[in-house]
């Protein structure tokens, strides 16, 4: 490597002039290691693999740790979705024994009763079942 | 060092304030959430839902939030249907008093809700409450009663349950993340819900016996009426039912005060002749007479410590029975006077007059027994025959189920699960059974009182009618109108129901107790026997009839059991006989002339004395087989029904039988 002149030179104006001792500073030495092979550390590999293990494992206890709270925050949500949702039918149902008792009252059935003209039968026209053979009348 | 620095900052945050931000993060992600507990719903004996209860929705406003009052008014009282100007002041008041908040209606409908929400405007607001619904309307309603604004029972079973029907909702702690989502809840207080009550009540019963007592009350244009039906084994209160009624849905209006009065257990009155089954109960227990012991009836008048008593009738001696079939006052005073004074008393006391029966029900009355020795010396004669005592409809009922009971006190149930009082032993057996016979007179004896109006298709039925004038405390003197009451049960045998009828402050003959409360009876007792698939007791005559309403008859007439005051000239006497002769129903099934069980005529008379050809043969009382080979022999086409015994005819026996003409014939065991 040659060294650049301290001295500034004609056609060199703006050439910054060289450090004193650049060439100490900045030499390089040059190696050519590419030939060089590295020897196979068995040491190195066990520890990687006992990293990776322990990583896995801190990895795999963190998961199992944490996976419960994250269930139970889920559950939580979906059991309070489920207690509205409750309310809401126990509301419902409510609603419709509401509805139902309104329609089997007695008042209204013997409304619909008197419309359809359902009478109570004449005594006369009753039959009583009191033998299997009377059964086949009651088919009839 | 800064590793030192963020160690201590976090142990600072994270242990030393842990609990201070702990209590922050709560305060922002945790709300308090009501829990409903609903008032427990009211159910007859079937399950079927008398009163229940549900939230509905109301509104209301922060009237600081309120941009413009008369505008937010103007809104609100279009959708709610509320006076806008009375809204705008309450509005204004509340700006001016710096109140945030604002009641605008309560109770709104879903409908009502819905366009509200529709709106989207932050100042409304909605809460949830709950409202008190009775499906069936007036159905039971002195029984249910009813509810106040907040759900506080002011009558009926729920003031007298309130504790055990009203519910105390609870509180959860809600954990919600920023959209407000729960995600974890806690119970802060546990709610709990009312209670469900089961009553004794049958819905069908109840619905027939207001029907038949409305229809009874507006036929005679009577003040008020009650009908108490109740199972004797048991005390189960099966219909209660008061008239005139209220629907307890609307709020109380100053004009139906007297609809929401509870008649039947808080108004007593003068029972009448139905009381002289008391009488004569104690007469069996405590003297000699028998049912068939003669009574002397005085001709229709007795002079009892200078006071002269009339009867209707002239009567000169009667069998201890046919006083109650006939119902003489003065063979009932005979018959008080015999027991006497001190026995007397403690029958009535026996039988559960003067003390409260113990329903849960508000504002019950005891009647009214005044003790021994505030008695007069002619009170005897008065309370024999049903006067100077008060007596409830229920009260009635209860002594009725004592006859049907056999001789049991039983008090009335009107929760299906709540506590039951052992019976008590108030009359021998044989009395009860004596009595159930004397009773059953009343309805099947053709002279009877009630035996044209209380009889039952296909059973046995006995009871009492009673007419009892009603005192004007004013003039201090007996009116002319009256409280017609019948108490009774059916089957004779083994009854399953017994009914108490009581139709207040009717007037004329008409207004009796047989005509106007013993068809109550019928109905009530009819409907609710088949009801209770209670096995029939009695052939269905073919083409029979029971009671008619007709006044075709005047044997109930005997009935008024007011002393002094019978000045009237005494209608002949109404033999078997002649009572069937103005009987208006066809001869044929001429159900007045034929006794209860034996269905066949008493009479001898010929339904057509002119008819020259062939005539019904008599099968009474024959089996299948003899029937069959009789009416072989004879040549006659007959057709059964039944099995058993012969229990009954078409065409009667000794009636015309046109040729090919079948004879129907009603078997039964």
């Amino acid at each position: 490597m040659s060294a650049r002149p301290r001295v500034l030179e004609p056609g060199h104006a703006f050439e910054v002039p060289s450090f004193p001792n650049e060439d100490v500073y900045f030499y390089v030495k040059r190696i050519v290691n590419t030939g060089v092979l590295r020897e196979a550390d068995p040491a190195a590999r066990k520890t990687c693999w006992r990293m990776i293990g322990y990583s896995f494992l801190v990895a795999t206890l963190a998961i199992s740790l944490l996976l419960p709270t994250l269930y139970q925050l889920m559950a939580g949500y979906r059991m309070e979705a489920l207690r509205q949702e409750r309310e809401r039918l126990e509301l419902d149902r409510a609603a419709l024994e509401l509805q139902e008792s309104r329609l089997v009252s007695p008042a209204r059935l013997e409304e619909l009763a008197r419309m359809q003209r359902f009478v109570d039968p004449a005594p006369d026209s009753v039959v009583y079942l009191e033998n299997k053979s009377d059964q086949i009348l009651a088919k009839k | 060092m800064w590793a030192a620095l963020i160690a201590a900052r976090l142990i600072q945050l994270q242990v030393v304030q842990h609990g201070d931000y702990k209590r922050l993060a709560l305060q922002q992600q945790q709300r308090v959430v009501e829990v409903r507990a609903p008032r427990g719903a009211i159910l007859d004996r079937n399950g079927q839902r008398l009163a229940m209860s549900l939230p509905v929705e109301s509104v209301c406003v922060d009237p600081l939030r309120i941009s413009d009052v008369a505008v937010a008014s103007d809104i609100l009282s279009k959708i709610l249907n509320v006076d806008a100007r009375e809204l705008l002041t309450k509005m204004k008041t509340a700006v001016d008093a710096r109140r945030g908040f604002l009641w605008v209606k309560r109770k709104i409908t879903p409908e009502e809700a819905r366009r509200l929400r529709d709106l989207k405007l932050d100042w409304i607001e909605f809460r949830t409450e709950s409202q008190r619904f009775y499906p069936n309307k007036s159905l039971a309603a002195h029984v249910i009663g009813g509810v106040d604004f907040e759900e506080n029972g002011n009558g009926g079973i729920e003031q007298s349950l309130n504790e055990q029907l009203q519910g105390h909702p609870g509180e959860i702690l809600l954990t919600a993340d920023v959209q407000k989502r729960g995600f974890a809840s806690k119970i802060a207080n546990e709610p709990q819900p009312g209670q469900d009550i089961h009553l004794t009540i049958d819905s069908s019963i109840q619905f027939v016996a207001e029907r038949e007592l409305q229809k009874m009350v507006e036929l005679h244009h009577a003040k008020s009426g009650s009908v108490v039906a109740m199972d004797p084994r048991t005390g189960d209160i099966l219909a209660y039912a008061n008239y005139p009624t209220y629907d307890p849905n609307l709020p109380p209006q100053r004009q139906d005060l007297a609809a929401r009065e509870n008649l039947a257990i808080a108004a007593p009155f003068e029972p009448g002749s139905v009381f002289k089954v008391i009488t004569l109960a104690a007469a069996l227990e405590t003297t000699s007479l028998r049912p068939d012991s003669m009574i002397n009836c005085g001709g229709g008048q007795i002079t009892l410590f200078g006071r002269t008593i009339h009867d209707d009738h002239r009567y000169g001696a009667l069998s201890m029975e046919d006083v109650l079939a006939r119902s003489s006052n003065i063979g009932a005073i005979n018959i008080g006077l015999k027991v006497g004074q001190e026995h007397l008393y403690d029958y009535i006391r026996r039988f559960g007059f003067g003390k409260r029966t113990g329903i849960p029900l508000p504002g019950e009355s005891g009647g009214i027994v005044r003790s021994l020795r505030r008695w007069e010396k002619t009170s005897i004669g008065s309370v024999a025959m049903g006067h100077e005592i008060g007596v409830t409809a229920l009260q009635l009922a209860q002594a009725s189920a004592v006859i049907a009971s056999g001789g049991l006190l039983v008090r009335p149930r009107l929760i299906l699960d709540g506590p039951t009082v052992k019976p008590v032993r108030v009359l021998k057996p044989e009395t009860a059974i004596t009595m159930r016979g004397m009773m059953e007179g009343v309805v099947i004896k053709p002279y009877g009182t009630g035996h044209r109006y209380a009889r039952l298709l296909g059973y046995t039925s006995a009871g009492k009618t009673g007419t009892a004038m009603i005192y004007d405390y004013q003039t201090h003197k007996y009116t002319h109108f009256y409280n017609a009451s019948f108490m009774g049960f059916a089957p004779v045998t083994n009854p399953a129901i017994v009914v108490a009828v009581t139709i207040n402050r009717t007037e004329g003959k008409s207004g009796y107790g047989a005509p106007t409360s013993a068809p109550v009876f019928r109905e009530v007792a009819s409907a609710a026997l088949r009801m209770k698939d209670v096995p029939k007791d009695l052939p269905e005559m073919l083409g029979e009839k029971a009671g008619d309403s007709s006044d075709g008859d005047a044997s109930y007439e005997d009935d008024v059991a007011i002393a002094g005051l019978g000045s009237s000239i005494p209608p002949p006497l109404v033999h078997a006989e002649s009572a069937t002769a103005t009987d208006d129903r066809p001869v044929a099934s001429a159900p007045d002339v034929l006794d209860q069980r034996g269905l066949f005529p008493r009479g001898g008379t010929d339904p057509a004395p002119d008819w020259a050809g062939p005539r019904a043969p008599n099968f009474q009382g024959k089996t299948v087989r003899d029937v069959i080979e009789e009416s072989a022999a004879l040549g006659v086409r007959v057709e059964f029904a039944g099995s058993g015994i012969a229990r009954g005819q078409i065409p009667e026996p000794g009636a015309p039988l046109p040729l090919g003409h079948p004879v129907r014939i009603q078997f039964g065991r």
